[in-house]
């Protein structure tokens, strides 16, 4: 007789001959369940080389069902031009519609045997195509079912056996019902890589108590009854993946004791090495992954954009790319949006190709000029400004790929949007494409939390979630971006990449025209946002006339993120005379602060340098308006010469003066080693291994090497450091954040400017954009 | 993520490298002089980029040409002002 259960899936992965899931059941148990499920793979080439693939197929010993069929290839028309079809796809300046392609349909009876089966079809046929070869098991099972972690679910089932499987929730709601997730915390005493661990520290609901590590034998049997007893979902850990889950794992090999780590004990930890790689022309640094099965495991020093949104991103991410929550954490954002396009591809029967063998249409070299640029950015005015209203294209380039239907195969109308100046924009004509249809649920549930935020009490305890949600949206939204221009991207394709440029550009031009219209002065653009200003102009209702021309000229929303006391354009540290696009910082009608590109910002500023440079910024932020900077600026002055004071006389703790920098490359292959390499020599000696992408602390000293490695065994000696160099550092910190406010005090003239810390005067010291103060003979 | 062209700012920067040795040889004033040009240029690489100029040095010298224009006109209305407080 068939029971149903409802409850919320934790977790989906393949056993011997078919899935296992588990569900977190409204009755509070742990419900491990199987299903039956088929994997499916695309073949296609010559019929006859079809017909052997099928023949072959037959003698494989991994259970198949065949079928020929039809599916949709969107790179169809673009897959391996020949010269002739090269130049006719030149003329037409775009794509054509997705056509079918005769396909053979590889069902895989026994899903966990699809990687080995798929290896050995790649060795007898690799002259075929093939489609939908690489996707996880997990991502199948979700478009199959339109499910997703912690998805709400109604499961029928026969004994252990999922008969069907109904999702009663979708990744879409804003505000998703809380799930009763048991969380067990172990974190070391101290970061693995600085000293070695002592004791583990053991936390759940409102318990917390140390297990000394030393006595591994009592270790693992506290560790291993904890376990059972608590039977968490989710095991949260500091340095999990790199230090203490493989140091748990082979203590349990060394004694024989076992560690039910796993929930599911017939299955093995799954290990994963560390890898390096480049990303928007930033080494980036992956560590080793501990996988469980039954329940997972989330190490907060190796997920990624912890620090932005922490575990209800996590699970946000899950939700809405689909992934294992395990994945989703780990995995970086552009992986995330892949999976929602295999997920939309699996479910609107488009192919997914394995490999991409798709090359960038031919055009002129005029066509080049015009297609290949980014954004706009232009070159602010510099100084500070009063009553600056910042006004923001909500998520403009997504919202551009969904509106204007951009996507890899939806064919474009051939038109710059630069050339149709005072017309609408309409959107590519036909079906929406692979893109905006993946990206419309997602940019709709930003766009209700945005929205919700803006009407939420400043202290409603929804806040930090809908915050945290956004944030993960952000990421995926930023790199979809991006996957549309990369070229292994599966769904990328320069010239859609490069279509969204064109109507962001369209979009900023217009916004800009329409704000002269209307007479307010533009200070800075930056790719999808603008600072403008207007005598008068001081509250929102005074800016709602410009934001509704922008949207009606665009056809893009607009919003308003704040208008500023006063905001100040820093120029170069370099030349003083050129602007820098994004360097500024400003306070809010409401007072609070927003900072770009400056010390506080940066990863490799000392602490205690980022911490004055802000209160600095929090004092000046007691101005009512940019009048009363006049007021407080003695004050912020004050209190960094009283900071410069500790520095000087020791007062500082050493922590505050750690400067964290990323190892950009191998060390031998530095010619002349940075602070930062310096310092992961001297770790190499101490034996420890520091990888490209990973970060290294250091203090700068006197002498040399010049530094000396946070981590090393032994502690660095006070008196060798190198306050001269702080100093320095302390100095330009703070004149970033007060010269420009001490020349706005003393009327914006540039050589009746005091500097508190007066720069090197051998250099001359320019005048501002606007006016030339040296003599020019 | 690789462009296939060097962006505004890069043009411009090659260009200002390419006339190293005409300043090397100016005199010093000069040379302050040619920089503050060449600073001027430098406020408008946004429409530089967009106007994706087959040669983009002349769109730099009209950005210097247009800088060098506000200033006469601001000046042309100090001296102005001025003239018109004169009794």
């Amino acid at each position: 007789m068939n029971t149903i259960l409802t409850g919320w899936l934790l977790d989906v992965y393949p056993n011997e001959t078919n899935l296992t899931l588990w569900v977190i059941g409204d009755d509070g148990q742990r419900h491990r369940l199987v299903q039956d499920f088929t994997a499916r793979l695309y073949a296609a080439g010559p019929a006859a080389r079809l017909r052997q693939l099928w023949q072959w197929l037959s003698g494989q010993p991994v259970p198949v069902h065949l079928a020929r069929t039809q599916r949709r290839d969107v790179f169809h028309e673009q897959s391996a031009p020949t010269a002739a079809e090269a130049s006719a796809a030149a003329g037409r300046d775009g794509t054509d519609a997705p056509q079918l392609v005769t396909v053979l349909a590889v069902h895989i009876l026994q899903p966990a045997r699809l990687e080995e089966l798929f290896r050995s079809m790649l060795t007898a046929f690799p002259d075929l195509t093939y489609y939908d070869a690489d996707i996880s098991l997990a991502l199948r099972h979700a478009a199959a079912f339109d499910v997703f972690p912690l998805a709400r679910c109604r499961l029928e089932l026969r004994g252990q056996k999922v008969v069907s499987l109904l999702p009663l929730s979708s990744p879409w709601e804003i505000e998703p019902e809380p799930v009763p997730l048991r969380i067990l915390t172990l974190e070391p005493d101290t970061d693995p890589g600085h000293a070695e661990p002592q004791a583990l520290v053991v936390s759940h609901d409102r318990v917390r108590y140390r297990l000394p590590l030393h006595d591994r034998t009592q270790l693992l049997v506290s560790l291993a009854a904890e376990l059972r007893r608590h039977d968490p979902d989710l095991i949260m850990t500091a340095w999990g993946d790199t230090w203490l889950l493989p140091f748990l794992l082979q203590a349990s090999r060394e004694r024989g004791l076992p560690l039910p780590l796993n929930r599911d004990e017939s299955q093995p930890v799954l290990e994963r090495k560390e890898h390096i790689y480049f990303s928007y022309g930033q080494i980036v640094y992956r560590g080793r992954q501990v996988q469980l099965r039954g329940r997972w495991h989330l190490d907060c020093h190796n997920a990624v954009l912890w620090n932005d949104y922490a575990l209800q991103g996590v699970l946000e991410m899950a939700r809405v790319t689909r992934q294992s929550a395990q994945d989703a954490a780990r995995l970086s954002p552009g992986t995330g949006i892949s999976s929602m396009q295999f997920v939309t591809a699996l479910q609107h029967d488009i192919l997914i190709p394995w490999h991409k063998q798709q090359a960038e249409t031919p055009k002129t070299a005029m066509d080049l000029l015009r297609s290949d640029m980014g954004g706009m950015v232009y070159q602010p005015t510099v100084g500070l400004h009063r009553d600056v209203a910042g006004i923001d294209f909500v998520s403009m380039y997504p919202g551009i790929m969904v509106r204007f239907n951009i996507s890899p195969e939806v064919p474009r109308a051939g038109k710059d949007p630069s050339t149709s100046s005072g017309q609408r924009l309409e959107p590519a004509p036909g079906e929406p494409g692979i893109i905006p249809l993946t990206l419309a649920p997602l940019l709709n549930k930003r766009l209700s939390l945005k929205s919700a935020l803006l009407t939420l009490n400043r202290h409603d305890c929804r806040r930090p979630l809908y915050q945290a949600l956004a944030s993960a949206h952000k990421w995926l939204l930023v790199t979809c971006f991006g996957y549309l221009g990369y070229k292994n991207a599966r769904f990328g394709r320069i010239e859609a990449h490069e279509a969204v440029t064109a109507y962001g550009r369209e979009a900023l031009l217009r916004a800009k025209e329409a704000a002269e219209d209307l007479d307010y002065e533009i200070l800075h653009m930056y790719v999808d946002g603008l600072w403008v200003q207007k005598a008068g102009c001081k509250s929102p209702p005074d800016f709602e006339a410009l934001l509704a021309d922008i949207t009606a000229r665009t056809g893009l929303p607009i919003s308003l993120d704040g208008i500023y006391r006063w905001v100040v354009f820093l120029p170069s540290r370099v030349n003083s005379r050129v602007p820098v696009p994004n360097r500024y910082f400003g306070v809010f009608q409401d007072g609070s602060i927003k900072v770009r590109g400056i010390e506080a910002r940066r990863h490799d500023t000392a602490p205690f340098i980022a911490e004055t440079q802000m209160a600095i910024l929090e004092i000046l932020a007691h101005a009512e308006d940019a009048d009363a900077l006049r007021e407080v600026l003695p004050q912020a002055q004050a209190f960094a010469r009283r900071q410069l004071g500790k520095l000087r006389s020791g007062q500082v703790p050493v922590e505050k003066l750690l400067v964290s920098q990323k190892l950009s490359r191998e060390l031998g292959e530095y010619s002349t080693p940075s602070p930062a390499a310096r310092a992961v020599r001297q770790l190499q000696v101490a034996g420890k291994s520091v990888r490209p992408g990973q970060r290294v602390r250091f203090l700068f000293t006197l002498g040399k090497p010049g530094v000396c490695a946070w981590d090393v065994p032994r502690p660095p000696d006070p008196h060798s450091i190198d306050l001269p160099r702080y100093r320095t550092l302390f100095e330009r910190a703070v004149d970033t954040v007060l010269t420009p406010i001490q020349q706005s005090v003393n009327g914006g003239v540039d050589n009746e400017c005091l500097y508190l810390f007066p720069p090197d005067r051998s250099l001359p010291v320019f005048g501002s954009s606007s006016s030339i103060t040296r003599p020019v003979r | 993520m690789g462009r296939t062209l060097p962006s505004a700012t890069q043009v411009f920067l090659q260009e200002e490298a390419a006339f190293a040795r005409f300043r090397r040889a100016l005199r010093r004033s000069d040379q302050h002089a040619l920089d503050d040009l060449f600073s001027s240029s430098r406020q408008h690489l946004a429409a530089a980029q967009y106007a994706s100029h087959a040669l983009p040095f002349e769109v730099f010298l009209l950005s210097m040409l247009l800088e060098e224009h506000k200033e006469v006109v601001r000046m042309r209305q100090l001296l102005e002002e001025h003239l018109s407080r004169q009794p």
